[in-house]
């Protein structure tokens, strides 16, 4: 049955002046694993059991598509020479399991609520949804990642790093650019970059872990009312900067300051070596979020 | 070792584990070796370091601190000493204490840093001489299949990568020299090694990028 499905996909794939189209049923619980060497992958998710790939591409591209076990393969090639270009849009059944690649190449993927795995050299990655393990990868663009709950890894080295709506087991770095952490449920979070500032907003659960870590930027940490965590705030040349008052139950050497709050049943670690430590109460960082959108819509409406 | 035990080896240590978690830790220290010794040594390391004196850091940044966050009694606070690591803080640590007690031996540290210290006669702390030998070494060779693969690359993200290896680079030097006025303290020498393996994994990943390239 796979081989004939196979044939079916591949035999509606003769190219029109640049474009592909073709529309085949999937098993439940395929994966698709596209790889794009340029131009863009977008991915939307859909209720239907039924993948539909639209792809434009130079007249030397070419696309292959090819079912082996579970797992749908979507490939661009060139007939001759350097790689083609190719901008694909693809449609798949919500829950499918995505492995998403490409060199020069933009990732967006909305409406989805299974795994993915993203990963580009020259490009952005903007995802919105899945669950499961979702690993987001790029070197020269930002990533984003929204409404999604998993164990999560993401990072950039070049760009910054953001999410927002997210739950789960959570790791985003980058070296240079900011992280920015909002509206996060989770037990377990860990975000560092060398050059830009860390943002968390979110929850600080009992016996949970948290890590936030900068070299040159600041550090702004949400502690709701009532968290029960044991901070341990460490700067070398910078100021730490609560706005609510903590009490102190250790210090290491001149750097490092230990406070609890509560029964102190979470671990979290908030150290940056040249920038600020400010720890803050969600309702401030809400606030501060709001007078950042204001400032961005009004430079945009500048610009 | 990286289970769900390491994190909390510091609090069991402490005696701060709830009794059902202290007991489910005991049964998993009676089959988990590397736990087992991350604890022995992280008790070695909490009892010396209470034998320690208590010295004043030379720049203190602790009135500002207080100031900000309104701290009553603080002499009363920080006379209490209570030490608790985890275990990366354990790394740090060994490496104070190894230097108190002029032991040229180290702790089984794994790949991470080592350090040494030239004796001196009086009791004052010497500049530390931080090597990270091993990691070096590791850095540099990736570092040398990164020059031989970067033509595999585009220019623009070679670019890039190089850059953020000077970004790099720039953090590991400002942690040395902070280290080498406070060799002691843990906080730098776990930022050190932290940002080092940042460097490792980053030349780690760029290479894996450009052989699947070529």
């Amino acid at each position: 049955m796979l081989t004939i499905l196979t044939a079916a996909v591949l035999a509606s794939l003769a190219p029109v002046q640049g474009e592909t189209d073709t529309t085949f049923a999937v098993p439940a619980g395929a994966s698709l694993s596209v790889n794009n060497f340029g131009g863009s992958i977008i991915v939307h998710g859909w209720t239907q059991n039924r993948v539909k790939v639209h792809a434009e591409h130079g007249s030397r591209g070419a696309i292959e598509v090819s079912l082996l076990g579970t797992t749908v393969t979507i490939k661009a090639s060139s007939r001759h020479g350097a790689p083609s270009v190719v901008d694909f849009e693809i449609t798949v059944p919500q829950d499918m399991a995505l492995t998403l690649s490409g060199t020069y190449t933009e990732i967006t993927v909305d409406g989805v609520r299974g795994a993915i795995s993203a990963e580009t050299v020259d490009g952005s990655v903007d995802v919105r949804g899945g669950s499961g393990n979702i690993m987001l990868h790029s070197i020269q663009g930002s990533v984003t990642l929204a409404d999604a709950t998993g164990r999560i890894e993401v990072n950039s080295v070049n760009e910054s790093v953001e999410l927002s709506n997210v739950s789960g087991q959570i790791k985003a770095e980058t070296v240079n650019g900011d992280v920015s952490l909002d509206g996060i449920k989770s037990a377990s979070v860990e975000a560092t970059t060398i050059n830009g500032d860390v943002e968390y907003e979110g929850t600080v659960s009992d016996g949970g872990t948290y890590s936030f870590n900068s070299h040159n930027g600041d550090i702004r940490v949400s502690i709701p009312e009532g968290a029960n965590v044991t901070l341990s705030v460490a700067t070398a040349n910078g100021d730490i900067d609560p706005s609510f008052p903590l009490p102190l139950t250790a210090t290491a050497g001149k750097h490092r300051y230990t406070f609890k709050l509560g029964s102190g049943s979470a671990r979290m670690e908030v150290e940056s070596f040249q920038g600020d430590i400010e720890l803050r109460r969600p309702s401030e960082m809400q606030m501060r979020h709001k007078d950042k959108e204001k400032n961005n819509n009004r430079n945009h409406e500048e610009n | 070792m990286n289970d769900q035990w390491t994190d909390r080896l510091s609090e069991y240590v402490d005696g701060e584990l709830a009794s059902g978690e202290r007991t489910a830790l005991e049964a998993h220290l009676t089959t988990c070796a590397a736990c087992r010794g991350a604890a022995r040594e992280l008790r070695q390391v909490v009892a010396r370091a209470r034998a320690l004196d208590n010295r004043a850091p030379k720049a203190d940044l602790w009135p500002g601190v207080a100031k900000r966050i309104g701290a009553a009694k603080v002499a009363d606070i920080r006379s209490r000493r209570r030490f608790s690591f985890s275990v990366p803080q354990l790394i740090a640590a060994s490496i104070a204490l190894i230097l108190l007690s002029g032991s040229g031996m180290w702790l089984a540290l794994g790949s991470r840093q080592t350090a040494t210290r030239a004796p001196k006669p009086d009791a004052e702390w010497q500049v530390l001489n931080v090597s990270t030998g091993r990691t070096d070494a590791a850095i540099a060779d990736l570092q040398d299949v990164f020059e031989r693969n970067k033509s595999k690359l585009d220019t623009s993200t070679v670019r890039v990568v190089q850059q953020a290896f000077t970004t790099i680079d720039g953090a590991i030097a400002e942690a040395r020299t902070a280290l080498q006025a406070d060799p002691s303290n843990a906080y730098l020498n776990l930022h050190l090694a932290d940002t080092m393996r940042r460097k490792l994994e980053l030349l780690r990943r760029v290479n894996a990028i450009a052989t699947a390239q070529s």
